[in-house]
């Protein structure tokens, strides 16, 4: 505009003033060059603060009050641009793995509006974004499986030694149960043997019962041929008597010549009354005792009804008591049986608890009580000493198998004890001795299942060799 | 003052590779906008300069979903949001707002940075109908206090009902 004026002022002037026009003209676009040169400089100076700032990292400030058509107007539009690609590029980067380190994956980096490089960048960093969402749930995955692991052996550890508990119990009431199964046993065969005394006893009480009765029978018999005599003798008696009377009759008639003869019959009618009296007297008294056979052959024929009566009874309870006896014993045996299943039970829970305070160790640390609990060897573990010196020394020691059990049981000891060896050192980040861990808890468990087996052939061998 | 112009039905639309960006100060005031502002609003970048970003607030959007945007980022949280917005012709354009607060080296709040994009048209028409029960809601219950907690009450419940955080509903629209 002020060129175009320049130049329209310029037409009706001679040459001199068209000099001085042309001079002033070049002063004016001199100093609009000076002006314009000057606010461009000066627009490029805040340009470069921008960029400045920009380039260490301060992407905030922005151009603003841009002036429509200025030289540096586009420029300026242009930083801005690039200013707010990069601004939302980092935030939506930060805001992203913000909220994936939250574990909130569904925040992915927004790349609508971001062009080029910055769009492409993108693109990676919603992979790493994904990516890192599945780590975290590998990550959690595996905390969980581990924390669920350590929940459940610390359960198993509780549970069994409530299972010792039990079976400690048990076996001790068992063992009770057992020694009055015994004695119940023993018992039996004392009543045994005095049933037998008792039945002998009662056979003798009817054999000499039967052979009173036959003397009784004997003896009543004779006494009735007593009576028969005593009779003949009071008909002789009486006979006598009679004659003696008609003797002194005749002696009366024959006067004094038959006196002496009177005195004589009348001492032998005298001799037959009392000889009569006598034989009355007898008679009264085996009357007595014909009565008194007569009552001992009924008591005795009693007796013998009862001796059999008590024969058929004892032989019954006889027959009975055989039979308790029997159960008594098999009774016995299957205690023992039982009680020996138990305690071979116990043992092995035992045996269990020393396994997983080993494997407890892994997660709570050689400091711990567990790491304590497994330094005991194959001695002096629970199984150890019921096997050198309690119950399976006592009650087992002469089954074939006994001697078995000794080397796989130190095997377990062992290799839990070269496992628990490794845990002092880095294991946790070194594979290698992880596998070898392994490797031990492995070996334990297999000659743990050796010990087990060999436990049950103990206790079926020592009730077959029973 | 700019004054707010009547809405019309023209809608504009932001381009597929384009964002709108602005900044504002704590309490609001643009500080900043660029092309893609300037050109949507229908406003120049002098106009826009010092004056509250809510000029573009539009009448059919909830006032909820503002107390939620405020109280989000002021506790120094980002948000995202579908956004109607008001034009100076009167035009509207809906965009998918993402607003993050500004620290400076010490820390401190000292602004707020949103970048808007274009939605997918899938969104916007599910989102159109939750503000719509949202802003029945807010004028039911009067303009004030009350019609606040009801629509809050609502966005929650509807939340709740698809069993999603705010993010994690907004981000799967």
């Amino acid at each position: 505009m002020l060129l175009g004026a320049g130049w329209a002022a310029s037409g009706p002037h001679p040459l001199p003033t068209l000099a001085w026009s042309l001079g002033g003209a070049c002063v004016l676009l001199l100093g609009l060059a000076l002006y314009t040169a000057h606010r461009i400089l000066t627009a490029l100076d805040r340009l470069t603060g921008h960029l400045k700032a920009a380039a260490a990292g301060n992407l905030e400030s922005r151009i603003t009050g841009i002036k429509a058509g200025a030289a540096t107007g586009e420029l300026a539009w242009a930083i801005n641009d690039l200013l707010d690609q990069q601004e939302a590029y980092f935030r939506e980067v930060y805001s992203a793995f913000e909220h994936a380190t939250r574990g909130q994956t569904f925040r992915l980096a927004m790349d609508q509006g971001l062009h080029g490089a910055f769009k492409e960048a993108m693109v990676r960093v919603n992979i790493s974004v994904e990516s890192l969402g599945q780590v975290q749930m590998m990550a959690l995955k595996e905390k969980l499986i581990s924390k669920l692991t350590d929940l459940n052996s610390g359960n198993l550890l509780t549970n069994l030694k409530s299972i010792q508990e039990y079976l400690m119990n048990m076996t001790q009431e068992m063992s009770i149960v057992g020694q009055l199964s015994k004695e119940t046993a023993g018992d039996a065969e004392a009543s045994r043997a005095t049933i037998e005394g008792l039945v002998a006893d009662l056979n003798r009480v009817a054999e000499m019962a039967v052979a009173s009765d036959a003397q009784v029978r004997l003896l009543h018999e004779k006494s009735d041929e007593i009576h028969q005599i005593v009779q003949v003798i009071t008909e002789v008696a009486d006979r006598t008597n009679l004659l003696a009377l008609n003797a002194a009759i005749e002696a009366a008639h024959a006067g004094d010549a038959g006196k002496g003869f009177a005195v004589v019959a009348e001492e032998v009618r005298t001799l037959s009354e009392n000889t009569k009296d006598a034989a009355a007297s007898i008679a009264k008294t085996l009357q007595t005792f014909g009565q008194a056979t007569t009552q001992m052959i009924s008591d005795s024929e009693q007796v013998k009804a009862l001796a059999e009566g008590s024969r058929t009874a004892v032989a019954e309870f006889r027959t009975r008591v055989l039979k308790f006896a029997g159960s008594a014993t098999t009774s016995f045996t299957q205690m023992s049986r039982a009680q020996d299943l138990s305690f071979a039970t116990l043992v092995k829970v035992d045996h269990f608890l020393y396994k997983q305070n080993g494997y407890r160790v892994i997660h709570q640390g050689t400091a711990s009580p567990e790491a304590r609990a497994v330094q005991s060897d194959h001695r002096s573990c629970r199984l150890g000493t019921w096997y050198y010196e309690g119950q399976g020394a006592e009650l087992f020691s002469h089954v074939p198998s006994y001697v078995r059990l000794e080397a796989p049981h130190a095997d377990v000891h062992r290799n839990i004890h070269d496992a628990v060896a490794q845990l002092s050192g880095a294991w946790e980040r070194n594979p290698a001795t992880q596998s070898l861990i392994y490797a031990h808890f492995e070996a334990a468990e297999r000659a743990s299942e050796t010990v087990m087996s060999t436990i049950d052939r103990m206790v079926e061998e020592r009730h077959r060799l029973a | 003052m700019l004054k707010r112009p009547l809405p019309t039905q023209q809608e504009r639309v932001l381009g597929e590779d384009d964002f709108i960006v602005s900044k504002t100060d704590l309490k609001g005031i643009i500080t900043y906008g660029n092309r893609h502002f300037i050109q949507m609003s229908g406003y120049s970048e002098r106009e826009l300069l010092g004056t509250p970003h809510s000029i573009l607030r539009h009448p059919d959007m909830p006032r909820v979903v503002f107390r939620l945007l405020w109280d989000t980022i002021q506790a120094k949280r980002e948000i995202c949001a579908y956004v109607k917005n008001l034009a100076k012709d009167g035009s509207f354009y809906w965009v998918f707002a993402n607003i993050t607060p500004s620290f400076d080296r010490n820390g401190d709040l000292i602004g707020y940075y949103s970048v808007r994009r274009k939605p997918r048209a899938e969104a916007v028409a599910s989102i159109a109908q939750i503000y719509q029960a949202l802003l029945a809601e807010e004028r039911k219950a009067g303009d004030g206090q009350e019609g606040m907690k009801a629509s809050l009450a609502l966005l929650n419940q509807t939340l709740e009902r698809k069993g999603l955080s705010y993010e994690e509903f907004v981000f799967g629209l």
